[in-house]
């Protein structure tokens, strides 16, 4: 399988990449196996898996707060500890553990000192993020006294704090409500840049299908499948649809035998290829349907990771 | 010293202060209270003022353990706290180097340790007996760097850090006291456990003379120094996560 993605240079490299944990009774445990993938500069990757499929291992091999027992985790060359002691990475870890007892804008304060920005530009640059990530109103509180929500847009703000060329950022929209999922939607787009690799593991398939150019599928520690995402109809070899139907909903199961009633007025209707879709909708108005919406059940990478998930269980 | 570790300084100063150094100053103060009070106390009834000598040895039953536990509760956790935290997630995503991130939090705390003492001893001045502060103040900062490296070694490798460097301690001061002298084998095991038994030489010879066995103290900070560069080895070649 040809894993670089085509347009530019790659920035990261797993190769065979394994992770084996052992305890001092001898059991062994194996996270990550033979793991090998290329991501490229001005990518945005997605990783999806089930619980314990590995994805933040991978990810912690990624900053090199592991070290992978086999194969090899590279950087733009160098091993990833190297990378970010000399470069660091943007960073939204999965668990926002951070000292309860900072202030939130001391904490941005301070992790952006570490981050080595200049100190005449920190203040602006925390209120920046700030103001980006709407916690204005509680900058002054301490960490413990932040809502989950709140917290998670603290761990996103002093990832942005630098212009990063790699970001890594796992299960960032955790904790967050629908409006700022969205708005986090909208963060991650704008972090798009031609020289920046972005990583963004996540259980939400829905949202890595909007904003993944490719989504790693893995589940027991090893890469399933690689999904271009997008609705690629030319190459979309099939699945259901879901049909809503404003008038004529008695004659949908004459027309077209296939279709399942899912609801009142709603239809379910496989198919194979995109043709066979038109046609079946053809054959509907033709026949005096009146149809309101017409949207896929699964998208494909739903579909994709039900098959390479349920074919390595 | 990279330009964005030396600007966090301040923050590891304010760590310091609010997690450790005020508790430290507090329970210093308590200490010295319930040891000192009751001398004070019967010096008052008997309505003889308390003499230099009697000062002296006052501070150094003070000292001796006062300077352990402080020691103990500042060097606890250095490493092994943002490793059971997580803390470590976020601070060293940052262009940082662990060993030099630690290796100046160790230098911050000794220097905030010192403080500590130093702020002690003028409370020992001001309400019992002037003292000369450069003996008792070298000797809280020889306990401090004899167990500082072992602190540093063990935090670097264990999660509950305490519960080891507790053991060590009361290991080598058992074998110690059991070996300390043996011939043979055992006075060679004895030998290699942390040597605080020379701690109490040092700490005489700094109080009342003012002066250190040269002996001893290399031994004790020359044996803590290469536990020190061992955690730093540690550091550099495990990883945190």
């Amino acid at each position: 399988m040809e894993l670089v993605y085509p347009a530019a240079a790659s920035v990261i490299e797993f190769s065979n990449a394994t992770k084996t944990y052992r305890s001092i009774l001898g059991r062994s445990v194996t996270a990550v196996e033979d793991f090998s993938l290329q991501v490229a500069e001005g990518e945005v990757l997605g990783i999806a898996g089930p619980n314990g499929a590995g994805k933040s291992t991978l990810l912690s091999l990624l900053l090199g707060f592991l070290r992978p027992t086999g194969g090899s985790v590279r950087i733009l060359g160098e091993e990833p500890r190297e990378y970010v002691r000399k470069n660091g990475i943007g960073y939204v870890p999965e668990l926002m553990t951070m000292n309860p007892t900072w202030r939130a804008d001391n904490a941005l304060t301070r992790l952006a000192t570490l981050a080595d920005l200049p100190p005449a530009e920190i203040p602006a640059r925390v209120n920046a993020v700030i103001e980006q990530l709407g916690i204005g109103e509680h900058r002054d509180k301490k960490v413990k006294a932040l809502s989950k929500g709140n917290l998670q847009r603290l761990g996103v703000a002093q990832a942005l704090l630098r212009e990063e060329r790699v970001m890594v950022l796992d299960e960032p929209t955790h904790g967050l409500d629908p409006v700022w999922t969205q708005r986090f939607r909208d963060i991650v787009e704008g972090l798009r840049r031609p020289g920046r690799t972005v990583i963004i593991a996540s259980h939400n398939l829905d949202e890595l299908q909007r904003v993944a150019d490719r989504v790693a599928i893995i589940d027991h520690g090893r890469l399933q499948r690689l999904v271009t995402t997008g609705y690629d109809l030319s190459a979309d070899t099939g699945g259901t649809y879901r049909i809503a139907v404003a008038s004529g909903a008695e004659r949908v199961p004459v027309l077209l035998p296939s279709a399942r009633a899912s609801s009142d007025g709603e239809f379910e209707i496989p198919f194979t290829d995109v043709s066979e879709l038109n046609r079946a909708l053809g054959s509907l108005i033709v026949g005096g349907v009146l149809i309101a919406s017409v949207v896929p059940v699964r998208s494909v990478l739903e579909q994709q990771f039900r098959e390479a998930v349920g074919e390595s269980r | 010293m990279s330009g964005n570790l030396g600007r966090y300084l301040i923050w590891q100063c304010r760590d310091f202060v609010r997690e450790r150094g005020i508790a430290v100053l507090l329970i210093g103060v308590v200490f010295g209270m319930t040891v000192i009070a009751p001398m004070k106390m019967a010096a008052a009834a008997s309505a003889t003022p308390m003499s230099d000598r009697m000062a002296r040895q006052l501070l150094m039953i003070v000292l001796m353990q006062l300077s352990f536990i402080a020691s103990f509760i500042v060097l606890n956790g250095l490493v092994s706290n943002d490793r059971k935290t997580g803390y470590y997630r976020f601070l060293f995503s940052k262009p940082v180097s662990l060993p030099a991130y630690y290796t100046q939090a160790f230098g911050v705390y000794f220097l905030g340790y010192l403080v500590v003492f130093a702020l002690l001893l003028a409370l020992f001045v001001v309400f019992v007996s002037p003292v000369q502060p450069f003996g008792p103040l070298a000797f809280a900062a020889i306990v401090f760097l004899s167990l500082g490296g072992i602190a540093f070694f063990i935090s670097s490798l264990f999660r509950r850090d305490w519960v080891v460097l507790g053991g060590v301690l009361a290991g080598s001061q058992i074998i110690s006291s059991v070996w300390g002298e043996a011939p043979g084998i055992r006075g060679v095991i004895a030998r290699l456990f942390p040597p605080f038994g020379r701690l109490g030489d040092v700490m005489e010879g700094l109080v009342n003379r003012g002066t250190v066995e040269p002996q001893s103290l290399v031994w004790l900070l020359g044996y803590s120094a290469v536990f020190f560069v061992g955690g730093l080895i540690v550091l550099r070649r495990r990883p945190i996560g």
